[in-house]
């Protein structure tokens, strides 16, 4: 719960740093729109300003050109008409002037001229109204002996329409003495039309305006856009000061230049958009290769720890691959092992052969046998073994086959623990054959005994009843005495056959030794657990290891174990289920000390009936179908051949319990001690 | 060797042409024989399950050591607890599987074992054998029974008398030692002789000497 809580925080978290991230960038880029803008705006303004500077240079220069022109118009006292045909040549070229006049040094007008190019402007209202200003300047002209200027004032020339008019005024000089004025009346429409460059009057509009901003005449040029950008440059002249401004009316600045610098900011950020992604996938990349290596150190731990030997081999045969498991099997190092091909280092030379076509038929395309096969393996040191191999197509990422895949079994620990049991059971199944036959024997010679002991004892009855009875003629009697010697001779021969029978099969009955209690059961486990397992019965051991030794033929009394351990499983099959099917064998001392012990073997069958109790050791008495009714039968001899009883009893837990006891080794080393010579 | 008076052989063997051609072959030689298919039959006989009576004639016990129900091993045992082993010698028949068991029987007290098909003759010759044993040890036993109840007819005084006689002492010093007078002595002695049936004193001691 806290750590899905984490998670969200962390995705959460993520998301408000790429939004900050994503803001960042639209700030940044707005900021460099604006910045661009910022600068061609700047850019615009310094042309502007650049523009201004420029055109008030051209109207000064212009102005104090006038200045001279002016001056160059010197009058002649004496001639004052012969002043107005080049003044008058002079307006013609300077349609700034709207009038130039020749005053005295009291101002009165001596010649006027008016400017072709226009109705004479102060025609309407009369020079007078505008002496006030011609005073000023000239007044201010007399004091500085220079040119000088009036204030601009508005004269109106017909229904309201009018312009402004500046007066200069440049005193006259004949002989060091002041000898008139000329006045010359500006047209600030006109100075402007005139004095300014057309390249400065055809984007933006240039006008003069006085210093509190009053425009005062203007030069339009095309509105466009609606942008303006000003500049203004003061004109200072003597006794007045004029001021020069231009206004430029433009488009918004333009945006090309703008969305390429955002297009290369979207690129940038593509770019870094890219990088970013670039950057993710690179962490799950570092990711999955560190699962991968993860994955390969799992696999290989998993390799290193299996017992079982692994190898790969291409489609040529040759080895690419083995575990540290199969080099530890066949003793070579995996450098020693990869890239060899056929045949492999570990094959045994006299079968290189027989694998060899092995290959070749898998190669062939032939699927191995899903149980394994069994092959020879030898070691580097030349020892052999056996071994199991399961084999399996490797197929690679792609689908096609690359090789084959093999898991090596070392089978010689299990074939010799095989062999080994084998050898057990096939030692104890023999003497079972042998003990059953010798049991047999035992049997018939009883059977047979019976009657030829009868036979015997008629034989010799007769005999002696004969030898006895004087009544019998002679010769008869040395007959039948003869007849009956024969009879019992023939008892007798058929007596010794049968007892030879008996000695040849019972020829082992002298192999006593002494062995360990536990030997005997350790012996006949490995039967006795398997057929335990096939009947689903428990078996409950209990032989102290300390016991000591028995005196006993080690074989037959290891019949006697198994047989009685059978039949007590057997006992057991009909037990309803449900009801524990448990075998107890056991070993303990006699009850007297140093007797012997008994061994005991206990089944939870159903106990023994009476009539099958009278009947038990009797051979050929079976209660199985498929018994020989030997089994208890031989076990009552060899047991009696030891010196001991078979017994039985009924156990309260409703099975029976077999027991017989053993004299202890060291007991019978003391019984046959008297026998040996003495030293 | 002279055959005994009045023997009797029980012989106990499960299979019955063996019981008879053994009781055929015992009788032609004069044994008488008694017969039983099994232990228990014998058991039954003797009594062995109550008091056991000691049989009063020589006699001995064919037995065959392998039979159903109770075995010829198991009777032995039974007769060895009894006692009865001296009075009554076992010949083990045995088969030739069976031959350790009865030479462990042997060791254990029994007269002999005969391994079948027997040699016959010499078996009957192991059984007389048997039967004399048997019949000497009746014969002790008898002695040991008569001599006891001549004891026992003799009084507390007599008895002191012939025990100080069977020691070699002189009438007076036996009057000293049992505080008599030398004439009582005599008469006693001469009663103990009487009573004892000897006419001596070295006679009266070979006599108490026989049974031990």
């Amino acid at each position: 719960m806290s750590r899905w809580r984490w998670l969200a925080a962390v995705e959460a978290r993520r998301w408000v740093l790429w939004g900050v991230l994503l803001l960042l960038v639209a700030v940044l880029l707005t900021a460099l729109a604006w910045l661009a803008l910022r600068y061609e705006k700047a850019q615009m303004q310094d042309q502007l300003e650049r523009d201004t500077v420029d055109a008030v240079g051209d109207v000064r220069a212009a102005m104090q050109r006038n200045v001279q022109t002016l001056q160059a118009l010197q009058p002649d006292e004496q001639s004052p008409a012969a002043w107005v045909p080049p003044t008058e040549e002079v307006l013609r070229n300077h349609r700034e002037w709207v009038r130039l006049e020749w005053r005295d040094p009291a101002l009165l007008l001596r010649v006027g001229v008016d400017s072709v190019y226009r109705t004479p402007v102060f025609a309407r209202l009369g020079r007078d109204n505008a002496l006030a200003d011609v005073e000023q300047a000239c007044a201010l002209a007399r004091r500085t002996s220079a040119a000088a200027y009036a204030p601009s004032t508005f004269v109106s020339v017909q229904d309201g329409v009018g312009l402004e008019v500046m007066e200069l005024c440049l005193p006259v000089y004949q002989g060091g003495r002041l000898s008139g004025f000329l006045v010359a009346s500006y047209a600030l429409v006109e100075m402007l039309e005139a004095m300014v460059r057309r390249e400065h009057t055809r984007a933006q509009e240039v006008s003069f305006v006085e210093l509190d901003g009053t425009r005062l005449a203007l030069r339009g040029g095309i509105h466009r856009g609606q942008r303006i950008f000003s500049a203004q440059q003061m004109i200072d002249l003597p006794g007045y000061a004029l001021v020069l401004r231009l206004d430029s009316w433009r488009a918004l600045p333009n945006w090309l230049p703008n969305l390429l610098t955002v297009l290369v900011l979207g690129l940038s950020l593509a770019l870094v958009t890219v990088l970013a992604l670039l950057a993710r996938d690179m962490r799950r990349r570092q990711r999955a290769e560190r699962d991968l290596a993860d994955a390969l150190a799992f696999r290989k731990a998993m390799e290193d720890s299996l017992v079982t030997g692994l190898r790969a081999r291409d489609l040529q045969g040759c080895i690419t691959y083995v575990n540290p498991a199969f080099c530890e099997m066949v003793g070579f190092a995996a450098d020693e092992l990869l890239g060899q091909g056929i045949p492999a280092p570990y094959w045994p030379p006299e079968k290189v052969d027989e694998y060899g076509k092995r290959q070749a038929w898998r190669l062939a395309g032939n699927t191995p046998p899903r149980e394994g096969t069994e092959s020879d393996f030898q070691r580097k040191n030349g020892e052999r073994f056996p071994v199991l191999i399961f084999e399996a197509p490797l197929i690679n990422a792609s689908g096609s086959q690359t090789g084959w895949m093999s898991a090596v079994l070392d089978i010689s620990a299990q074939r010799a623990s095989e062999e080994l049991n084998r050898a057990t059971l096939d030692r104890l199944q023999a003497t079972a054959r042998l003990a059953t036959v010798g049991e047999m024997a035992s049997l018939l010679s009883h059977e047979l005994n019976q009657p030829l002991a009868a036979i015997a004892s008629y034989a010799s009855g007769s005999q002696n009843l004969l030898q006895a009875d004087a009544a019998m003629p002679r010769a008869m009697g040395q007959q039948l005495s003869q007849a009956l010697d024969h009879i019992a001779d023939q008892a007798r021969r058929a007596g010794l056959v049968i007892k030879s029978v008996h000695n040849f099969v019972r020829r082992r009955d002298q192999a006593r030794e002494a062995v360990a209690a536990h030997t005997l059961i350790d012996s006949i486990l490995p039967l006795v657990s398997l057929q335990a397992r096939k009947t689903g019965v428990r078996l409950h051991l209990d032989c102290a290891p300390d016991l000591p030794a028995v005196w006993c033929d080690r074989t037959m009394v290891e019949q006697v174990l198994l047989n009685l351990a059978r039949n007590g499983m057997q006992s057991m099959q009909d037990l309803p289920p449900g009801r524990a099917r448990e075998l107890r064998i056991v070993v303990r001392p006699c009850p007297d000390p140093g007797e012997g012990l008994v061994f005991s073997v206990a089944d939870g069958g159903l106990g023994i009936t009476s009539e099958v109790s009278a009947q038990l050791f009797t051979p050929f008495f079976t209660t199985k179908a498929e018994g020989m009714g030997l089994g208890l039968s031989l076990c009552r001899t060899v047991v009696e051949q030891h010196g001991a009883r078979l017994q039985h009893r009924a156990l309260t837990t409703g099975g029976t319990e077999f027991f017989f006891s053993l004299a202890l080794a060291h007991k019978a080393d003391a019984l046959l001690a008297p026998a040996l010579p003495q030293s | 060797m002279q055959p005994v008076q009045d023997a009797l052989v029980y012989v106990v063997d499960d299979d019955e042409s063996v019981r008879q051609a053994l009781a055929w072959l015992l009788r032609s030689r004069g044994l008488q024989t008694q017969c039983f298919d099994s232990a228990e039959g014998l058991i039954a006989h003797l009594g062995l399950d109550h008091a056991p009576q000691v049989p009063c004639q020589a006699c001995c016990l064919l037995l065959d050591v392998r039979m159903p129900g109770i075995s010829g091993l198991a009777l032995f045992d039974r007769l060895i607890d009894k006692g009865l082993l001296s009075a009554l010698p076992v010949i083990f028949l045995t088969g030739h599987a069976d031959v350790p068991t009865a030479v462990d029987a042997v060791k254990r007290g029994a007269f002999d074992f005969c391994e079948k098909p027997f040699s016959d003759n010499s078996l009957v010759d192991r059984v007389e054998q048997a039967l004399q044993r048997s019949a000497q040890q009746l014969h002790a036993q008898q002695i040991q029974k008569s001599l006891t109840e001549l004891i026992d007819g003799l009084t507390e005084r007599e008895r002191e008398v012939m025990h100080c006689v069977v020691e070699g002492l002189p009438n007076k010093l036996i009057a000293d030692q049992l505080h008599i007078s030398v004439r009582t002595v005599e008469v006693h002695r001469a009663r103990v002789f009487e009573k004892m049936a000897v006419r001596s004193a070295v006679e009266l001691s070979n006599r108490l000497r026989v049974p031990g």
